[in-house]
């Protein structure tokens, strides 16, 4: 090892060990100080590991996250980066925090922002990139899907030894063939055939052979799906691990079967099956057995399913969820539908920066689509009200059913008398960030703001 | 219900980056209101438009690739769009769509990309700058204010016949240096506002419903219609 690699490395891990034992802390700090020192440092800390790189738009952090939980059945000891420190000085402090392992193989599994796979990859060489889906995103709006799948191209063209795991229903991704690197699909199977369309207002369907539309066999949500194209010919490629039946689903829960295992996985949303079906395809390609990974994805991990929060305001249970983008909402629309019981909603909108400062999004949600009377209450609120009161209304929520409250604090009180238990809570950025502040000072979420 | 009307979608699958499926959403809720209902059909690559089928029209905006390849495909359509818009009938156009109705614009690469040429107006491109933010404009006929949300690089300059849609209280609008924002020309109303356009102004959804109608129904009475109160949305 070079001297000033050694020097980067020691930096680094004594200000991981300060900050993570004096100031329980520390994310990507340490990662910045060894950078400082040594540009290069990335190449010597990853060398010994078989490192699997987790990109795409959505599904990122919870693939990473039951990717782990599936390998370490088999391979106790798995580095992996906390969510949101995706990038090369979070990855960086990931390696300097790792603990020294003994035997066996050496794995981290790295959840990796899209523009960063190529930076990443200068210094990595990865065992297999795990790739789950490209949608536009809310903030980057004018940044074009196809952009996005270049720069993941990049990365994954420095090492043809690479597996590629990756979503087969993603039309992007069909051409992921052409390189030298061993391509295996995942995807769903789980409906008969019928030749349709996606939605006009879907993203991304153009033929990538021949510029054409596409068609679908089935499809299960944006542009994903079993795709054809008429015109070419093209269509999606054979698929290694499929999920072949959904058993059932609530907003809690899916339970479904992959290659005919069958289990349930503790967080709704056919967005999450995905998921679970990437750590499937993972697991099952560092040679786990079927049951051996679907004993892990249907555990109960309150560490992995807590991002959607449940706070029992009174008699109530409040769901708070975030939205952010046109995909993410459509999905968040699909997955409360799936409830038995009649519940409330609320769709609390601001349009801040961190929020998307255009709300025209709003549009692109299927609302239209939701069991009205099966939803006996409905409230609109936020700084940005009067536009999603305006998406309710043409939607046809009936009148009589339905308030306003611009101020969040009437909003909350609203939803305390709101007439079922089950109450949804729809939320942008910053209203998501107001809301659990004024629920945290009246005592309702404990310990306060994390 | 009494009235119906057949809208065209242009190349809706591949132009709707910026929500403006919402346009179709709220002309069919202030269209049932006003005793009438709409037929929507997409016509995209591989569709001929009969511009004789259709009482109006919309036309969006996609990412520079979906522009690029609808570009390519217009040849096709642009004596149709013309007859269509010289028939007087009401369209319009957001964003790339009313980019591609003029003479040209400037794609990413910095190539020039013809449009239909049915209106007189130009695209230009601003270098590493886009217009992003809340707009108002004022229309100087009606004097109605209408809000949008505006997010586009390309600049446009209005040409022989066209008016704008609006002069521009706050934001840039078509080039961010004549005050000018959109264009109107016949029947077309072209426009950078998101928001979508219609759902933020009402009044302007109604205007467009009212000319599609009268020319349809030349002979009708439509003062129920016009009466209908259009309540702020924004």
């Amino acid at each position: 090892m070079a001297l000033k690699s050694k020097l980067a490395i020691a930096a680094g891990k004594s200000s991981y060990w300060f900050l993570h034992n004096v100031m329980h802390g520390g994310t990507s700090l340490p990662g910045k100080i060894t950078l400082a020192i040594d540009p290069d440092v990335l190449k010597e800390l990853a060398k010994d590991y078989e490192i699997v790189i987790v990109t795409g738009t959505n599904g990122k952090t919870l693939t990473t996250a039951l990717t782990v939980k599936v390998l370490k059945q088999k391979y106790p000891e798995i580095l992996t980066n906390p969510s949101g420190s995706n990038m090369k000085q979070g990855i960086v402090s990931t390696f300097l925090s790792a603990k020294k392992v003994k035997n066996g193989k050496k794995i981290a599994v790295l959840e990796t922002d899209e523009a960063n796979v190529p930076i990443i990859s200068q210094y990595v060489v990865p065992t297999a990139f795990v790739l789950t889906n490209i949608f536009r995103d809310q903030l980057d709006r004018f940044g074009e899907i196809y952009t996005t799948y270049n720069k993941i191209l990049q990365g994954i063209k420095m090492h043809p030894q690479a597996k590629i795991i990756a979503n087969g229903d993603e039309p992007l991704f069909h051409n992921l063939q052409d390189l030298p690197n061993q391509v295996v699909y995942f995807g769903f199977d789980n409906q008969p055939d019928q030749d349709q369309k996606a939605p006009a207002n879907t993203d991304g369907v153009l033929c990538p052979k021949c510029n054409h539309i596409l068609h679908y066999y089935s499809r299960s949500y944006g542009n994903l799906g079993k795709y054809f194209c008429p015109h070419c010919g093209f269509e999606r490629p054979e698929l290694t691990y499929r999920m072949n039946a959904i058993v059932d689903q609530t907003p809690q829960s899916s339970t479904v079967k992959i290659d005919d295992h069958e289990f349930t996985l503790h967080i709704g949303g056919t967005y999450n099956i995905y998921n679970a079906l990437a750590a499937y395809s993972v697991g099952a390609e560092f040679n786990l057995l079927p049951h051996e990974i679907t004993k892990a994805l249907g555990a109960d991990d309150k560490n992995i399913f807590g991002r959607q929060e449940v706070v029992h305001v009174g008699d109530k249970d409040v769901t708070i969820i975030l939205v952010k983008n046109p995909v993410g909402l459509d999905q968040v629309l699909q997955m409360i539908k799936t409830d038995k019981n009649p519940f409330s909603l609320a769709f609390l909108l601001n349009a801040n920066y961190a929020d998307g400062i255009d709300t025209s999004w709003i549009w692109d949600g299927s609302f239209e689509e939701l069991p009205f009377d099966h939803i006996p209450s409905v409230l609109t609120g936020g700084e940005r009200y009067k536009d999603i009161t305006f998406r309710m209304r043409v939607a046809g929520v009936p009148e009589e059913h339905f308030a306003q409250r611009p101020d969040l604090k009437e909003a909350v009180n609203y939803i305390k008398q709101m007439p079922t238990k089950h109450v949804y809570v729809l939320a942008t950025y910053t209203a998501m960030l107001q809301l659990r502040k004024m629920l945290a000072d009246e005592g309702y979420i404990k310990g306060g703001m994390e | 219900m009494q009235y119906h009307l057949n809208l065209a979608h242009l190349y809706g699958d591949l132009l709707n980056t910026y929500s403006d499926i919402g346009n179709i959403l709220v002309l069919k809720y202030y269209a049932k209101q006003m005793d009438t209902d709409i037929d929507v059909q997409i016509i995209s690559l591989d569709d001929d438009f009969d511009p004789d089928k259709f009482d109006f029209a919309l036309f969006g905006g996609g990412q520079d690739y979906e522009q690029t390849i609808v570009s390519k495909n217009l040849p096709n359509k642009a004596a149709a769009i013309k007859k269509f818009i010289n028939d007087d009938k009401p369209m319009l156009a957001v964003c790339g769509g009313y980019q591609l109705l003029g003479q040209y614009y400037i794609g990413a690469d910095g190539k020039k990309i013809p449009g239909v040429g049915a209106l007189p107006h130009r695209t230009e491109t601003q270098i590493n700058n886009r217009f992003i933010g809340n707009i108002r404009i004022k229309n100087e006929e009606t004097g109605e204010e209408y809000h949008g949300f505006e997010n586009h690089n390309g600049v446009t300059f209005l040409g022989e016949g066209e008016r704008p849609l609006g002069k521009v209280i706050e934001g840039h609008g078509n080039n961010g240096q004549d005050g000018s924002e959109g264009a109107i020309y016949k029947n077309v109303f072209g426009t950078y506002f998101h928001g979508p356009v219609l759902a933020r102004n009402g009044n302007l959804a109604k205007r467009f419903l009212l000319l599609a109608l009268k020319k349809k129904y030349p002979d009708a009475d439509f003062s129920q219609q016009e009466a209908l109160e259009i309540k702020p949305t924004y």
